[in-house]
């Protein structure tokens, strides 16, 4: 009994070595941004059914990790929610890789609220004194008199960073911001807490949280796009050089380009670069 | 003390304790139960026809005349919804225009450069027609029904210009006559009444239903279905019935939710009995069948895990746990018995002693930087590998996760095994080695399985270590060693962190959390079943 | 295993006509070679955990190198400005430090006592029958994967302490050291309950004998005998719950600051795992914020050596104490 197991597991270990030189598959591998991650997740689904020979592997480990795997010469393509820092650069460059951004789509951050806040309509200075502690009160910009719950995003996200260096004016946000790890979260607080104020990327935004007019703009599509809302970013594939015409690579960083490319990150609650 | 207060003291001390184990219990069930109980959900619930639709396209599953019979039974009713909706949009909203010109704009471009026109002749002409579509555009979203007719009127002059004679752009003019005939008999006030209320309708119609059958396939596999649960169907019922809206009493006051009949809110109109008539017939529409869902633990899912199963994360926890214990294992046993057998109490044993505790203590997240530092970038490559994250580098750095765990527990179980055994085996002459071969270990191993069990789950319910070393979020399954894997921990902390397809498809998300803790119960059976046979044998002999 | 007559059987005997007792020069030095060079390689593959522990210090300290040199380590320590990313980054992990130790006490608080009294109740108190049924439940208490534990924190724990307590936030202190203390306990069970049992059954009925109850035998004989091994089941459900990082991530609500009033465990805390876990990905790598994380992680392992030192002294002095009774 026991020399079957170990009869068995050796098998596998030996089916699994050997698989590496049966099958000689073109890989793809994407690490980087959990933001971009689900356009990517997508452009993988089709390309799979398109190229039955490609492999690709996407890891979500963050913007910074994305970097840092183009450097280390760990994947193909990073995936980034933010350009890339000088630092990054400069080593980069140092190890002989010349990263090329691709942008993929736009995001925009959308500051929430609960929907039973009968606030419409906040100013850039509003939202910021909120964030700093001045306004602790919803009836001081008009609403209820209820306590304002602030929610921020972690620190380290590209979201908070979005939002704290465009709208936040990089000032230091007070210490009882309560900080959450991703946007499904941020948009569950919202939705759960009644004096709730938070950000999210556009695409989560539903009926359970009500997105607010900053400095008289709405976040749409097409204030995005054209970049009249104040709190839209670009996302970002970066590539060790610009890949190869015609390699899968190529095709991966503009398949954002084509028609489908644009429905799938329009699904994905993004805004495409390009309006077809 | 009084003998009396001695005794009750006594009895609550043992009631306390009692209580303590019961308060495990409780904990055990308040953390199971639920988390079970919505990740069944996954397994067993009732599908809708776009369940087995969707079956079928994707995996050839379930009789394909049956399926057939059952969507076009569905279609009857489903055409009437459609024909509904479709004769109230004429005229509220124009997309459908809007899309037509520029369609008819873009072929006629295209028809310009295939027929070799080149230069300012090309954007001569091009310039002209492009007119034409704003002032058509224009139109499409004008109120004013003078204007409106105006407008055509003026393009209507253009018929037979020389600049698109010929072309598809003739197409125009066809358009513009049937935009004339739509709003001719129109009240276009009611476009401003009805324009968001009818897109709001029409999107959840399209989620429920799924796309008609004369679009074009949504690029996306989850866009290419509706509703394929009656949970989730249901819910969509309740919002096409039932507005919700936040009203304002009194200023200074939260809103307040109210729902509203949307049978009330297009009173007056050819939609009003569209929603009972949905209701009444929400059986026929959907055809709900409950359904025993087994190939969730086999199929692959789609991207952001909205259909499909967890089969390849299944086998990827599998492959790393059973790869982590066969490197793991050996070592822990090794050290465990240099630590009883060959030591002696020194201070080369304390270092290694307090080694071993500290490993136990070092945070998941600095094994998982550590794997990346040293298997992925130095161990790996020193042996020829590829220095990328793998298999291999994520089951070592589990390993070394899980080295305390293993040792610790085969420490115990030997030193548990009773002196006499030993030294009847060394008595009768075996040396040191076979006596603790033959004798020793075997009388240890059903505690080093125990051992075994507990590195087990703390294997494959780890996230971090993984996240750099070896697993994805989205990959095919494994081929070899040195390819990445997905696994559950990774898989359920991904959607929950990640999409906003997470948010929709609870189902899954609680269901690959259960399907983690049900493999690692399945392992701890497998490893308890062996622990009572061999205790058996040990016993019998 | 007849010709065991030398006490190596593997060897065959050399000469048949005589059966000697004296081993010849040659096969004593071999003998003796083989029991070295095997002990010496089984210590090579003991010391596997060692070589370990010293990799991963020596890698979180180089990583760590560039901060400590040029960072103030006073500053690092005391100050509870972390604002990593900002124009004049500021590097204070006073928060995250005691945002670890609050979270950790607060556990222990609930899970020690749980822990013993559950850990007594099997050794002493239940029969053996009882005892198989309930062993399990601390098993697969154990066996819960802590990804599940943090879904349970998340989707469960959250809304209802938030709905029950009227907390504004349910991701807070409270939350993550329940759940901190659910994951501590079943080491601090098994352990524990390993400890008590060692304890001699004459010990237990000399008490008795002498008319005690069981709850005086058991506090006065039994626990204060098996002190050192319940300290150290202690420190390993402390341990456990200082190294947790995904759990805590997820529960803590991860707001770097120190709660005030101090004791309000509503609030929500940031730890040091959670602080790595949750920014190692997305910061530069080699910026002075990386750097900064690997100092916090140098932190935690001399942390945990200090702790294990502590314990070592514990079990250490207990033994003597044991030795000379």
């Amino acid at each position: 009994m026991k020399r079957i197991i170990v009869c068995g597991l050796i098998m596998l270990i030996l089916v699994l070595a050997t698989g590496a030189i049966a099958a000689e598959k073109q890989t793809l591998q994407i690490v980087g941004s959990t933001t971009v991650g689900p356009i990517a997740d997508a452009f993988a689904e089709t390309f799979n059914n398109k190229y039955p020979n490609l492999d690709i592997t996407i890891k979500k480990t963050g913007s910074g990790d994305g970097a840092a795997a183009l450097l280390d010469g760990r994947c193909d393509i990073a995936i980034m929610s933010r350009f890339m820092k000088d630092k990054e650069f400069k080593n980069a460059v140092s190890k002989g890789i010349f990263p090329v951004p691709h942008v993929v789509a736009m995001d925009g951050v959308c500051v929430v609220v609960h929907p039973s806040n009968p606030v419409k309509e906040l100013t850039s200075d509003q939202v910021r004194d909120i964030y700093m502690g001045k306004i602790t009160n919803w009836k001081q910009v008009g609403g209820a008199d209820l306590k304002i719950v602030i929610i921020s995003r972690d620190t380290s996200s590209g979201t908070y960073e979005t939002f704290h260096k465009l709208l936040m004016k990089k000032k230091e946000m007070v210490k009882t911001v309560e900080y959450v790890n991703s946007n499904p979260q941020a948009h569950a607080r919202v939705k759960t807490t009644k004096g709730a104020i938070g950000y999210i990327g556009i695409g989560f935004l539903d009926a359970n949280v009500k997105a607010l007019k900053l400095d008289g703009v709405m976040p749409s599509r097409e204030t995005i796009a054209s970049g009249t809302f104040p709190l839209a970013r670009p996302l970002f594939m970066f590539t060790n050089g610009y890949p190869k015409l015609g390699s899968m690579t190529h095709k991966f960083c503009s398949f954002y380009l084509s028609e489908m490319g644009q429905e799938i990150v329009e699904a994905k609650g993004f805004v495409p670069v390009t309006n077809y | 003390m009084k003998y009396n207060t001695r005794h009750i003291l006594n009895k609550i001390f043992t009631v306390v304790t009692a209580a303590s184990v019961a308060l495990m219990i409780v904990i055990l069930i308040a953390v199971l139960g639920p988390m079970i109980w919505r990740g069944s959900s996954a397994v067993f619930f009732k599908s809708t026809v776009e369940f087995r639709k969707m079956q079928l396209d994707l995996h050839r599953r379930g009789d394909k005349t049956e399926i057939d019979d059952e969507i076009s039974q569905s279609e009857v009713y489903r055409d009437f919804i459609y024909h509904k909706i479709d004769a109230f949009k004429k005229g509220i909203n124009t997309d459908y225009y809007t899309d037509r010109v520029k369609k008819i704009y873009r072929q006629f471009s295209k028809e310009l450069q295939y027929n070799g026109i080149k230069g300012d002749e090309l954007s001569r002409r091009r310039k002209f027609a492009r007119g034409i579509r704003r002032d058509m555009e224009k139109a499409f979203r004008s109120l004013n029904k003078a204007e409106i007719l105006q407008i055509i009127d003026n393009i209507n002059k253009f018929k037979g210009d020389e600049r698109i004679a010929n072309t598809k752009a003739v197409e125009f003019f066809a358009l513009a006559d049937e935009y004339r005939k739509t709003i001719k008999n129109f009240d276009l006030s009611k476009r401003q009444q009805y324009a968001q209320a009818l897109e709001e309708v029409e999107s959840l119609v399209k989620q429920l239903l799924g796309p008609r059958s004369n679009e074009p396939l949504p690029a996306m596999i989850m866009d290419r279905y509706g509703a394929t649960r009656l949970d989730l169907a249901n819910e969509l019922l309740g919002k096409i019935i039932w507005k919700r809206q936040w009203v304002q009493q009194s200023s200074g006051k939260p809103m307040i939710e109210e729902k509203i009949c949307r049978s009330t809110q297009f009173a007056g109109t050819e939609l009003e009995d569209l929603f009972p008539y949905i209701e009444e017939n929400f059986d026929k529409i959907t055809i709900p069948r409950f359904t025993f869902y087994w190939q969730y633990f086999i199929d692959d899912s789609t991207s952001g895990h909205y259909f499909g199963g967890v089969g390849p994360e299944i086998l990827g926890t599998l492959i790393l746990t059973v790869l982590a214990m066969v490197f793991v294992f050996p070592l822990g046993v090794i050290s465990a018995a240099y630590l009883v057998e060959c030591a002696s109490e020194n201070m080369v044993l304390r270092i290694i002693r307090m080694c071993i505790n500290t490993l136990a203590g070092v945070p998941s997240i600095v094994f998982g930087l550590f794997g990346l530092a040293f298997f992925v970038l130095v161990f790996i490559p020193f042996f020829g590998g590829p220095s990328k994250p793998c298999i291999l580098a994520a089951s070592l750095t589990l390993a070394v996760l899980t080295l305390p765990v293993m040792i610790r527990a085969s420490e115990e179980a030997i030193r548990s095994v009773p002196k006499t055994y030993k030294e009847a085996s060394l008595g009768l002459g075996a040396s040191q080695f076979r006596t603790f071969v033959k004798v020793t270990l075997p009388a240890a191993l059903p505690g080093i399985l125990t051992g075994v069990i507990l590195s087990l789950s703390r294997v494959a319910g780890e996230t971090a270590p993984i996240l750099f070393t070896g697993a994805c979020a989205f990959g095919s399954v494994p081929k070899s060693l040195f390819s990445q894997t997905r696994t559950l921990s990774y898989g359920s902390y991904d959607i929950a962190v990640g999409d906003k397809i997470g948010m929709l498809v609870p189902h899954n998300q609680y269901g690959m959390v259960v399907t983690l803790v049900l493999l690692i119960i399945c392992l701890n059976a497998i490893a308890i079943f062996f622990r009572a046979k061999i205790f058996r044998r040990l016993k019998g002999h | 295993m007849e010709n065991t007559i030398t006490n190596r059987e593997t060897e065959p005997v050399a000469d048949p006509s005589g059966l000697s007792l004296v081993l010849t020069p040659l096969e004593d030095l071999t003998g003796f070679l083989l029991h070295h060079l095997g002990r010496l390689l089984l210590l090579l593959i003991t010391s596997s955990s060692v070589i370990a522990v010293f990799l991963i210090f020596f890698f979180v300290i180089r990583e760590s190198m560039p901060f400590l040199k040029e960072h103030d380590m006073v500053e690092f320590l005391t100050s509870k400005q972390w604002y990593p990313e900002a124009d004049t980054p500021k590097f204070g992990a006073l928060s995250m430090i005691v945002g670890s130790a609050y979270v950790t006490v607060a556990s222990l608080i609930f899970a020690v006592p749980v822990g013993i009294l559950a850990a007594v109740f099997l050794s002493d108190i239940v029969s053996f029958r009882i005892r198989e049924l309930v062993k399990p439940v601390i098993e697969i208490l154990a066996a819960i994967p802590s990804v599940a534990y943090g879904f349970f924190a998340v989707l469960v724990l959250a809304p209802w302490l938030q709905n029950k307590f009227g907390f504004t936030t349910g991701t807070n202190a409270l939350n993550a050291s329940i759940v901190l203390s659910i994951m501590a306990l079943p080491t601090i069970i098994s352990v524990a309950e390993d400890s008590i049992s060692t304890v001699g059954r004459e010990l237990r009925e000399a008490s008795y004998g002498l008319g005690a109850t069981r709850f005086e035998t058991i506090f006065k004989v039994v626990l204060p005998t098996a002190h050192s091994g319940i300290i150290a089941a202690v420190i390993l459900g402390m341990m456990r719950a200082i190294g947790e990082t995904m759990v805590v991530w997820m529960a803590s609500g991860n707001a770097a600051q120190i709660p005030t009033p101090w004791w309000d465990l509503s609030q929500s805390v940031r730890t040091m795992t959670a602080s790595i876990a949750g920014e190692m990905g997305e910061t530069v790598k080699g910026s002075d914020h990386y750097y900064s994380l690997f100092a916090t992680g140098v932190l935690l392992l001399v942390l945990i050596f200090a702790l294990n030192i502590i314990s070592e002294y514990f079990l250490v002095s207990a033994k003597k104490k044991l030795g000379k009774i």
